[in-house]
């Protein structure tokens, strides 16, 4: 009691030193936290881009392109599926729900998506999160278009404007389904994953905007969009499509019999064991952000250890007058543990302080433009951890300055040597 | 006859590794209530003399007895303890703890010792009455040492070296920051009041002038052979 006294009294003495080494281990433990919360956040985000989906299917490329180009809007499917196939499976006594997906086409750099109105009554995001309509409702037309939200919103859309699907996704004049404009009816409200930056028409829009092209070009008969609405939309194939089971115990048995349907090569993946791989496969930025704030700790703890150890020699006639009243030498070396402790103990509370103070702003940001939501959250048993491991490494920390100070004051005894 | 109070016999020191003593002191006797004045120039072990009769340091060979304890029989903890419970020192200069206050700082002896504490009675005012008997006003008590003279913090020193009257006060060069009516004017301070205490007082200096005030008095480099044996 009296020892943490003597202590008080001489770190308050020498409070600038001290607090900007506070100052410091607050700054590497609010970054070493932020970086740890953005980890896990992100990677919450991305394992939950899709949820209650038991198996996506596609035709036969590799797991991760299927899921890439289903989920993510990222690259192309190597080939389509038949509306045949989609029929048969689907059918299935084990299938619940099935969400047709039809990709291929853009407009202004955003996807294209044509499905069908169960997409908005059984696709979930996040935990079990459905889609919501933040202005409109589903389409009903062969040309009407639901908007994500940030295609809503970079490209300034409101209801029941009119929009130009372009064929592929180059977007050039020559590619474009001009004769057929889709109107706006519903905008989705924000979800933080790739729905957010998709433009969703019914399948039959898809097939709308196609009838008058082959391949690449545009046939020389062109339809007007009225015209259109009279030949038989029926898609003949699809690009993939999802499938919630009524019970997930089939979900390893139906992946198999899809991977082994005769009709055509077929590919069903479980989208939560993919989207585990990728990310183990792009994980390596999240272990160097770790790194590098575990090396912004040292840092900060290094800081302390020069504090420290420039102080040792002004130090010493305290030292040598604490040994002439009777203290022990390890009194010495708690007076150097006890004072590390306290100042990075503070440093944590102030670094925690920092990093809730600043994470109210940064919730807000996060989710406005990234559409990333940050739990706002008590620390976690790992965060403690951190707590622990900060704190134990300035306790090995303190043991340099103590140590020394106990050898020397072994040495100086009552000498003072200034 | 009386045990003396601080015996030292055939006493050498070197650090480990050393080729010749610091120090070797054949015999050496001191008895309760005795002045002692330790004169030697620089290097001539008056520290490393200090730090064994303190009990930091231990003896390469030989045995000091300090109030019929030897030094040697002791653990170190123990040693601290006796250096607690029986000794007062004062530094030639800086001997406050800059971040306490006058008051605190001559308290400070009792937190480390359970009989300097119970001797006092109550801590506070004993360490009151023994700085306005040292002509310390109150009004100096709760400011920062570093508002103090020179002159004011020697005789904090003493105070602090006094407190819960210690059988023996040892005296590091304490008048050397002092200039001569200071110091004498310190000196009868620090005799009045270890002859009020009737504490053993050991003065180590390197200043010969002072030499005639003490009864007994020792001429490091004469008694230490420790140079002799070198040479």
């Amino acid at each position: 009691m009296m020892l943490f006294n003597i202590v008080l009294k001489s770190a308050w003495h020498r409070r600038t030193s001290l607090l900007l080494t506070i100052c410091s281990i607050a700054i590497s433990v609010c970054l070493l936290f932020g970086v740890d919360k953005l980890r896990k956040e992100t990677k919450s985000s991305f394992i939950n881009t899709i949820s209650q989906t038991d198996l996506i299917v596609g035709a036969r490329s590799g797991p991760i392109n299927l899921l890439l180009y289903s989920v993510f809007r990222i690259g192309n499917a190597t080939n389509n599926v038949s509306w045949d196939s989609y029929k048969h499976i689907t059918s299935l006594s084990e299938v619940a729900w099935a969400i047709p997906i039809s990709l291929g086409d853009s407009h202004r750099g955003y996807r294209v998506m044509g499905t069908d109105a169960g997409y908005f009554q059984h696709y979930k995001y996040g935990r079990g999160q459905p889609l919501e309509f933040d202005k409109g409702q589903p389409f009903a037309d062969v040309y009407d278009a639901v908007l994500g939200a940030d295609v809503a919103r970079s490209l300034n859309y409101k209801l029941s404007d009119e929009i130009i699907i372009s064929h592929g996704l180059a977007s050039t004049k020559f590619s474009d389904h001009e004769n057929k404009p889709f109107t706006i009816v519903g905008i989705l409200a924000r979800t933080g994953t790739p729905v957010d930056r998709t433009v969703h028409i019914a399948l039959e829009g898809i097939e709308a905007v196609h009838v008058d092209w082959k391949g690449q070009g545009q046939l020389p008969l062109q339809l007007t969009a009225k015209q259109t609405r009279k030949i038989n939309l029926q898609p003949k194939t699809i690009t993939a499509f999802m499938i919630g089971l009524k019970n997930r115990i089939n979900t390893f048995r139906l992946q198999r019999k899809i991977t082994e349907f005769g009709k055509e090569p077929l590919l069903a993946i479980i989208p939560g064991a993919t989207l585990a791989d990728l990310w183990q496969s792009i994980s390596v930025f999240e272990q160097i952000l770790l790194a590098i704030s575990g090396f912004v700790l040292v840092a900060g703890l290094m800081g302390m250890l020069t504090t420290l150890l420039s102080t040792l020699n002004e130090r010493r006639r305290e030292m040598a007058v604490l040994r002439s009243i009777g203290a022990h030498p390890y009194h010495i070396v708690l007076l150097f543990v006890f004072e590390t402790l306290f100042v990075v103990f503070a440093g944590c509370i102030v670094g925690a302080s920092l990093f809730y103070t600043l994470l109210f702003p940064a919730q807000l940001l996060l989710v406005e433009t990234y559409g990333i939501h940050v739990a706002i959250s008590p620390p976690d048993p790992s965060q403690w951890g951190l707590f622990a491991i900060v704190i134990f490494l300035g306790l090995i920390v303190s043991l340099i300055p103590g140590l020394i100070a106990y050898r020397r004051s072994l040495q100086d005894g009552l000498a003072i040597r200034v | 006859m009386i045990e003396p109070i601080v015996r030292i016999e055939g006493v050498r020191f070197r650090w480990p590794g050393q080729l010749h003593d610091l120090l070797h002191i054949p015999d050496l006797a001191l008895h309760r209530g005795e002045h002692l004045f330790i004169q030697g120039p620089s290097g001539s072990g008056k520290t490393t003399l200090l730090n064994l009769l303190t009990g930091i340091n231990l003896p390469t060979t030989g045995a000091i007895t300090v109030l019929g304890t030897e030094l040697t029989a002791l653990s170190n903890s123990q040693r601290d303890q006796l250096r607690a419970d029986y000794l007062g020192v004062i530094f030639q200069q800086f001997n406050l703890l800059p971040y306490l206050s006058l008051l605190e700082n001559v308290q400070l002896p009792c937190e480390f010792s359970k009989l300097k504490k119970s001797k006092c009675g109550d801590v506070r005012t004993a360490s009151k009455k023994l700085l306005s008997r040292l002509g310390l006003e109150e009004s100096l008590l709760n400011q920062p040492v570093s508002n103090l003279s020179v002159g004011q913090q020697q005789r904090a020193a003493v105070a602090r070296a006094l407190i819960g009257s210690p059988e023996i006060v040892i005296a590091d060069e304490p008048t050397s920051a002092l200039d001569s009516r200071n110091r004498d004017r310190f000196l009868d301070l620090l005799f009045q009041e270890t002859k009020e205490q009737n504490s053993t007082l050991i003065f180590v200096s390197h200043d010969k002038h002072i030499a005639r005030q003490f009864e007994h008095v020792v001429q490091l480099d004469q008694v230490n052979t420790a140079g002799n044996d070198a040479s």
